[in-house]
């Protein structure tokens, strides 16, 4: 590789941090952002200026989405904003115990039992009902900031 | 009363019925159980002969609701009925109406006698063909008596007004649906234009003078008022008639000829802007309306009232003041054969006549406009305009300005000058408010400048050297009053960024506008603005960092944009040439450093430049006048820089050139080489690449700016190859493609810009000098993008590095910059270009795995794959061709084994709705996928066409259709933007492979036809082609396989079987149902007449039997004899005239095109029912 291109060779490491900083301008509705400490997806940008000469202003709104509250923002559009990392996890679901904790299986043949049932009433429904019929759900599991949440349900086999 | 339909009922029942209607009529008006109330009022319109309970309501009800009712019931009734009524039961039905009118006209309640009145009309248009002219004439001589003021006022009022109802029942747009064909509409329409409208006119006319003595005397009631507006409104509804006679005599082509030489255009159709069109009631009503004085008589009217009720404020805005006014604005607009052949003298003599009285509704402007502010009512002034407007679009520049010569000492434009000052003065004033008079009157004035200085005609010499200054003096209250405007809304907070978005047009409209204004003085305008900006700049040079220097920042922003749009016009799109006006406006300057468009050009560009030093740039430099700057180069570069015509030769334009002398030429030519290649081009354009690289690094976040440099400036810079050439060997260029390639600064601008950014790097490669280095370019630009990618992909750390922010940030700026490299390929690129993609198909694979819940990514790269196969394909060989080809295979699998089958939840509605948002964006991604990789055996450019056909697009289309087909459903279907792209798939599909959908399984064909069936039905004439067109090729496949002995759809055509289980028709039969039944009875464009017939005629051909069948019935189904025979000669002609044979060639689509469109003609009038 030459030095070149070096430049823009990301720095990512597998142990980064919980969060990036991200120019405000260039973080787009669909994007995520940090607002007062929460994860949210942006759902509205708008721009302002202060006075006709000034420098823009971003005004984001966003949806906590572990939470689903709303949270607004304004930030210089110039400045950086934190970015959180938003991922999402697929693990096979083998068992729902009693006092609403699941059982997962993990890539690489562990189980993982810390993580509650959803408080979502469709998607428990769906959880239940279909692990009752003996399906084959993979349950997606959405982490971000050190928070977890079953977010989506998905049936990979035969009754 | 004799002969009233329905026979004798007994007295207590018809006052049941009456207690009933009544009482439901009272409950839906205090919200008791509406339902149950409206049943009640729908059985009494739908019951069989109600004409004696309605009769009886109206009689003796004492609740206004019921007797409305009543009258409904009488109308739908009759409608219903008519077939079974006696002649003796129409007539006294009508006429049981009119004298109800006439009897209840001083009643109170108008509402109900408007709506007796109206079903009055309405009978007797539905019985107008049969009725004898005798019977009209009694009923109609009835209602003169009534109209000239027999029976007193009252019934005067009452017989207007119905006059009014029965003129608006025969307009078109106004009629009342009865179930009959569209011919008898038109008859109706044609017979009351020809036999009657004068004449109500006429009577209107009198009855108006029957009061105007009393209401301009003294002692006038409010019933004279009243009377009189009335018979003005309907003369007014009636020159607002659509003339049809005057139209099909137009055949005056001499009249049209003559016409420029004395200034009446016959070319106006419209005042288009403002929805009102012009008045062509053709030689008949010359008496009526012009030898008679009629005019001079309304004008002499209103001046006489006006001047009466001068002291009283609030007349002017009385019913009687507006319909006068709109009476004669309406007559202002009077053109056409209604005028005599003396070439327009008579015409004329109107035009100043009414000029004459509308001067006194504008005329001191400015004692007027402070009238206006003070708070009189704006209407007559609103209408002066709307008049001098109409004054406008019926004459010549020149006659315009001469019409008031007769009159006053100045001509019509020093007048329009001056009106529009003190508008422009109001305007500026009040900008708090959104809808002012002054802005609805500034629009009304600016639409007239247009329409005088915007004819192609014009030229410098239609407007008067009194006009030219006029203008001037104008263009000069204009700039001082925005640039007063401007210094004082310096300090605003510029809140909403939204609104100005909207604004933005109309302001850019207006601007354009005053532009044109400029334009006809630009010795004086142009000069005056050079003199403005180095105020402006001497005021920032001098400045000594201690002053807020912000008003004037913002005084140059509008500086910057009228300038803008008086030295370029904003032809989106076209090629831009330097104004006419300004190359034709300095003959007498033929020195280069002396011509004021070129000094304010170096002026402007000159300041530009201090904002390169970032001590310049932080104190002066605003992100708002950055924006304005760049938008001014990216204007300025399409017309000045290097201009097409100093290297080609010039465009010559005969006709102006002659009368020029010599200094008009070198004039011209001094502006179009001033920024030539060979004079100061070069050293420009150098200029420019550095003022805009400053702009991407030095406002970070600026995201307007930012989008104006790249979106317009960038793009204006290599719109054209002869600035391309000397772009791509400037350092400043290339410096920008380093940066771009190489490093990180240009990743702080919106991914969605970099995506246009890259689109503009690489097409600067049509600047070098072969392929081979255009190429090399390419992959300078786009390797290191390509590598990291690579990369990325190949880390075994994947999984946990790729969905940090950074990453993913990382990932979506480099594949928006691969999407604009790819939207950006041309023939000599596109080898380059094909290598970059190539490169990034097994990434874009394990990307697409690893992001399946991003969808941001996913979405990319589904855009990228749609523009790299868009412009790639044509040029593919067979090789490339299917390692496109299976690449996209891959592609649409693992897109859809992630995406189906899989139930998503969100915690909120809103995140929900976003999920869903995101799913449809990339449905809409894989139908332009699916239906570009389509258009490869469409069009195909490569070289070596004679290799085997690749099979592999066959099967991804087999593939794709299977893979969308489920995720489309009808309530999708309904967003326009996705209806087009699927019916643009579908067809495209049908007509190259139909032999693959025939093979679908039952599901995704039955889903496929279902679309189409909804599609036929839809708004959008687009989307009902596609399907025509899709209906055409699955006929045509069926017809073609089937006559060489095949199958063709075989089982699909018959086999469908409908929810109950039931065999239904075949598709084809199905089709064929649908196309004639839309043919013959809904509301079919004639534009789309051409695809029905390429649809019908396979179907047809497939379906010979059912078709004999279905004419048939339909002619078994027609009553009237007459029309019957017309039905079946329309349809045997349309199946063998022109010797139409059972083939599909070419020739014999043509002539089924021809036929169809004959038998269109023939029976839309009958079979068309309104």
């Amino acid at each position: 590789m030459s030095d070149e291109e070096h430049h823009f060779e990301s720095k990512a490491d597998a142990g980064a941090s919980k969060t990036f900083p991200q120019q405000a301008g260039t973080i787009r509705k669909n994007g995520y952002i940090v607002i007062k400490g929460r994860p949210c997806k942006v759902v509205e940008v708008s721009t302002s200026k202060t006075g006709k000469h000034g420098h823009a202003k971003c005004h984001f709104v966003g949806i906590d989405v572990f939470t689903a509250k709303k949270l607004e923002d304004i930030v210089p559009s110039s400045h950086n904003c934190d970015v959180p990392h938003v991922t999402r996890t697929d693990y096979q679901l083998i068992d729902i115990s009693e006092d609403g904790f699941v059982s997962l299986l993990t890539e690489n043949g562990n189980t993982k039992d810390d993580l509650r049932l959803p408080t979502d009433e469709t998607l428990l429904a769906q959880i239940k009902d279909g692990f009752a019929e003996g399906k084959d759900l993979v349950v997606t599991v959405m982490s971000a900031m050190g928070e977890e949440q079953i977010c989506a349900l998905k049936d990979i086999g035969p009754k | 009363m004799e002969g009233f339909p329905g026979g004798a009922t007994d007295l207590s029942q018809l006052q049941s019925t009456m207690e009933a209607v009544e009482h439901a009529c009272s409950s839906i008006q205090m919200h008791v159980n509406p339902g149950e109330a409206e049943k009640i009022i729908l059985s009494l319109r739908l019951s069989p002969l109600p004409y004696q309970s309605c009769r009886f309501i109206l009689e003796t009800s004492q609740i206004p609701n019921a007797r409305f009712q009543a009258a409904g019931a009488i109308g739908d009734a009759a409608i219903r009925e008519w077939g079974i009524l006696t002649d003796e039961n129409k007539r006294s039905l009508i006429s049981f109406c009119l004298c109800y009118v006439m009897e209840h006209s001083g009643a109170a309640d108008a509402y109900v006698q408007a709506k007796v009145s109206a079903v009055a009309a309405l009978l007797i248009k539905r019985g107008w063909l049969d009725f004898a002219e005798t019977e009209k004439m009694a009923i109609f001589s009835e209602v003169k008596q009534a109209i000239l003021g027999i029976h007193g006022m009252n019934a005067q009022y009452t017989g207007i007004n119905f006059l009014e109802s029965l003129v608006s029942e025969f307009s078109p747009s106004t009629s009342t649906a009865m179930g009959l064909p569209r011919e008898f509409h038109e008859q109706c329409l044609l017979s009351l234009e020809l036999n009657y409208l004068k004449e109500f006119y006429c009577w209107a006319q009198a009855s108006a003078l029957s009061v105007t003595d009393k209401i301009i005397g003294c002692g006038a009631t409010v019933s004279e008022d009243k009377v009189c507006s009335a018979a003005l409104r309907l003369m007014f509804q009636i020159l607002n008639w659509n003339f049809r006679q005057s139209t099909n005599t137009l055949g005056h082509s001499i009249n049209k000829i003559s016409a420029s030489s004395y200034g009446i255009r016959h070319d106006a159709v419209l005042l288009k802007k403002y929805e009102r069109s012009l008045v062509q009631p053709g030689p008949i009503w010359n008496d009526v309306l012009l030898s008679s004085g009629h005019t001079v008589w309304l004008l002499n009217l209103y001046a006489t009232l006006r001047q009466k009720y001068s002291s009283d404020v609030i007349w002017i805005d009385s019913p009687l003041a507006v319909s006068a006014r709109q009476l004669i604005v309406q007559l202002c607009s009077l053109t056409g054969t209604i005028f005599p052949a003396d070439n327009g003298e008579m015409q004329i003599k109107h035009l100043i006549q009414i000029l004459s009285a509308v001067l006194q509704w504008i005329e001191p402007p400015n004692v007027i406009s402070v009238a206006i502010q003070s708070g009189r009512n704006e209407s007559e002034m609103i209408d002066g305009c709307h008049a001098l407007l109409s004054l406008a679009t019926l004459t010549s520049t020149v006659l315009f300005d001469n019409l008031l010569r007769s009159i006053r000492p100045f001509g019509t434009i020093h007048l329009l000058s001056t009106l529009t000052c003190e508008v422009v003065k109001a305007h500026t004033v009040i900008r708090d408010e959104e809808e002012t008079w002054a802005s609805e009157a500034l629009d009304i004035l600016l639409e007239i400048w247009s329409v005088i200085l915007g004819r192609t005609d014009t030229d410098k010499d239609s407007v008067s050297t009194e006009g030219i200054s006029a203008a001037s003096n104008l263009f000069n209250v204009i700039v001082e009053s925005h640039l007063k405007a401007a210094a004082e809304s310096a300090f605003d907070d510029d809140g909403d960024a939204d609104y100005f978005h909207a604004s933005i047009s109309k302001r850019d409209e207006r601007l354009g506008s005053y532009a044109l204004i400029a334009r006809v003085a630009a010795d004086v305008t142009v000069p005056f603005l050079i003199k403005l900006f180095s105020e402006r700049f001497a005021l920032i040079n001098q400045r000594n960092n201690t002053s807020d220097p912000t008003q004037t920042l913002e005084e140059l922003y509008w500086l910057l944009l009228i300038t803008g749009h008086v030295l370029t016009d904003s032809g989106e799109g076209e090629t831009m040439l330097v104004p006419e006006a300004l190359q034709v406006g300095f003959s007498d300057i033929l020195e280069e450093a002396q011509h004021p468009v070129v000094v304010l050009s170096w002026s402007i560009i000159h300041f530009a430049r201090h904002s390169l030093d970032p001590e310049m740039r932080r104190t002066y430099f605003s992100p708002r006048l950055m924006e304005a700057i760049i938008w001014f180069l990216a204007r300025w570069v399409d017309t000045y820089l290097m201009p097409l015509d100093a290297t080609k030769g010039q465009i010559s334009t005969p006709g102006h050139e002659h009368g020029h002398p010599h200094g008009y030429k070198l004039s011209k030519k001094v502006l179009l080489s001033f920024a030539g290649e060979h004079n100061q081009g070069v050293l420009v354009l150098d200029t420019i690449v550095r003022i805009s690289m400053m702009t991407l690094n030095s406002y970070p976040g600026e995201n307007e700016l930012l989008a104006v440099t790249c979106q317009k400036l960038f793009v204006a810079l290599v719109r054209r190859r002869n600035i391309c050439v000397h772009l791509v060997g400037l350092d400043s260029w290339l410096d920008l493609a380093r940066a771009f390639a190489n490093e990180r600064t240009l990743f702080a601008i919106t991914a969605r810009l970099q995506r246009s950014l890259a689109q503009t790097l690489v097409c600067a490669a049509s600047g070098l000098k072969d392929s081979e280095a255009s190429n090399q370019y390419v992959r300078d630009l786009m390797g290191p993008m390509t590598a990291y990618l690579v990369n990325i992909s190949n880390r075994n750390d994947l999984k946990a590095v790729a969905q940090q922010a950074d990453v993913i940030y990382m990932v979506c700026c480099l594949l928006e910059r691969l999407r604009g490299a790819a939207k950006a390929t041309q023939t000599r690129t596109q080898k380059a270009i094909f290598e970059m993609g190539s490169a990034v198909m097994a990434p874009l694979l394990t990307l697409l795995e690893i992001y399946k819940n991003q969808s941001a990514v996913v979405y990319l790269i589904l855009k990228f794959m749609v523009d790299f196969v868009d412009g790639q394909i044509i040029f593919l060989n067979a090789q490339e061709t299917s390692i496109l080809v299976s690449f996209c295979l891959r592609l649409l699998e693992i897109y859809s084994s992630q995406n189906i089958g899989k139930i998503s939840l969100s915690l909120s509605s809103s995140l929900r709705s976003e999920a869903q948002a995101e799913k449809y964006k990339d449905l809409r991604a894989l139908l332009q996928l699916l239906t570009n990789i389509c258009s490869k055996d469409l069009v195909d450019f490569s070289s070596s066409s004679d290799e085997l056909d690749s099979p592999d697009i066959a099967e991804v289309i087999y593939v794709g259709l299977h893979i969308v087909t489920p995720l489309i459903s009808l309530d999708l279907l309904k967003y326009p933007k996705l209806s087009r792209d699927y019916f643009a798939l579908v067809s495209h599909m049908l007509e190259v492979y139909p032999e693959k959908v025939a093979r679908l399984n039952k599901e995704a064909f039955a889903h496929i036809i279902g679309t189409l069936d909804f599609g036929i039905h839809h708004q959008d004439t687009d989307v009902v082609e596609k399907c025509l067109r899709a209906v055409n090729a699955l006929a045509s496949y069926h017809y073609n396989e089937r006559n060489a002995g095949k199958e063709g759809l075989g089982a699909q055509n018959t086999d469908s079987h409908g929810s109950n289980g039931k065999l239904q028709d075949s598709i084809l039969s199905h089709f064929l149902k649908l196309l004639l039944q839309l043919l013959l009875f809904e509301d079919f464009r004639m534009d789309l007449a051409g695809s029905a017939a390429d649809a019908l005629l396979p179907l047809l051909l497939c379906e010979h039997d059912l078709y004999q069948r279905l004419v048939q019935e339909l002619l078994e189904r027609e009553a009237n004899p007459a029309m019957k025979t017309r039905l079946a000669s329309a349809f045997h002609s349309l199946t063998s005239s022109n010797q139409l044979s059972s083939s599909l060639d070419r020739p014999n689509r043509h002539r089924f095109r021809k036929n169809l469109h004959g038998f269109l003609t023939e029976v839309s009038g009958f079979m068309r029912i309104k």
